[in-house]
């Protein structure tokens, strides 16, 4: 009797795994997904490469590709059950309103410290969005740019 | 003057071949000098290279080109993003004068002017989607850095060109 208690617990935890696991496995187009998370981190990079080279003006240009991609994102998990797409939509939606308000803020606030730290702050939001997907479709930010093969002066 | 010549003992006809002899031999110098031109001269090869943006991101594919030097060289851009609607090109530089052109291109937000004195060759900007061809005679011997005018920091690549 103990016995079938402990395998019925043991049943109930796999199918409980089961169905947490990450709607990832089965995403209808795991290559658009990852291109358009790729893309998000691509252009994350550019907004904070212009602050650092303080060329503020083209902050609202990155803002304009980080919405693309974004839409990008959209339009890949578009297929996918809604109770997945719901979230990763509104996590989706923080990560863009986070992201135009450094876009505002480098109009209004031209000071590359301030924009970093809210740069931070949108960068904690697209992670968020990130968690998720399954880990293999999630570019590593922290990858350094491809060798662009072009000599040196 | 034909009486003088007559008088000086000249014949006036033989004059005249001569005259006439002489401008055969000079045109037919002449033509023998630029038809043997011609076929000293090279056939120039021509060249087709193909190139384009790595779909939405930021780089060429390939990054490396080769072509030998004198060709005519047809090479055609093809812009394959479908996201992103940055517009992109194709520009050719001299070896040693890439950060000249990338500082220039950002400078300008990725406009160069026409007859800019750093750009061998250049297609004009395309959208997503959009292929654009251009032709030009490949340079001396050496390799040639290449960049997109509107993203130069991160799309570049190579022209190598060979003797």
């Amino acid at each position: 009797m103990k016995l079938r208690k402990i395998q019925a617990a043991v049943a109930m935890a796999g199918i409980a795994l089961l169905a947490a696991l990450p709607a990832l496995a089965q995403l209808k187009s795991p290559d658009d997904v990852k291109n358009s998370l790729k893309l998000l981190v691509m252009v994350s990079n550019d907004f904070k490469r212009q602050i650092t080279n303080k060329n503020f003006n083209r902050v609202p240009h990155e803002n304009m590709e980080y919405q693309e991609a974004a839409d990008g994102l959209r339009s890949a998990i578009k297929d996918e059950p809604a109770n997945f797409k719901s979230k990763a939509e509104t996590r989706l939606k923080v990560a863009v309103a986070a992201y135009q308000k450094v876009s505002d803020m480098s109009s209004t606030t031209p000071d590359a410290d301030k924009l970093m730290a809210e740069h931070a702050k949108a960068v904690k939001d697209m992670d968020a969005l990130f968690d998720l997907f399954p880990a293999d479709l999630r570019p590593d930010p922290n990858t350094p740019p491809p060798s662009h093969g072009a000599p040196k002066n | 003057m034909a009486c003088n010549d007559e008088k000086d003992g000249n014949d006036p006809r033989a004059a005249l071949h001569t005259r006439r002899w002489v401008l055969f031999q000079m045109l037919a110098v002449a033509s023998a000098g630029w038809g043997c031109g011609r076929l000293r001269k090279p056939e120039q090869k021509v060249v087709d290279l193909q190139i384009g943006s790595d779909g939405d991101f930021l780089a060429f594919k390939p990054t490396m080109l080769t072509c030998p030097a004198g060709a005519l060289v047809h090479l055609t851009f093809h812009h394959r993003g479908k996201i992103i609607s940055a517009r992109h090109n194709w520009v050719l530089t001299y070896p040693g004068k890439l950060d000249a052109l990338v500082k220039d291109a950002l400078d300008k937000d990725g406009v160069l002017a026409p007859g800019d004195p750093l750009v061998i060759a250049a297609t004009p900007l395309c959208d997503k989607g959009q292929t654009v061809t251009i032709q030009f005679v490949a340079p001396k011997p050496g390799d040639y850095p290449f960049v997109c005018s509107t993203h130069p920091e991160d799309m570049q690549g190579v022209l190598h060109v060979t003797k």
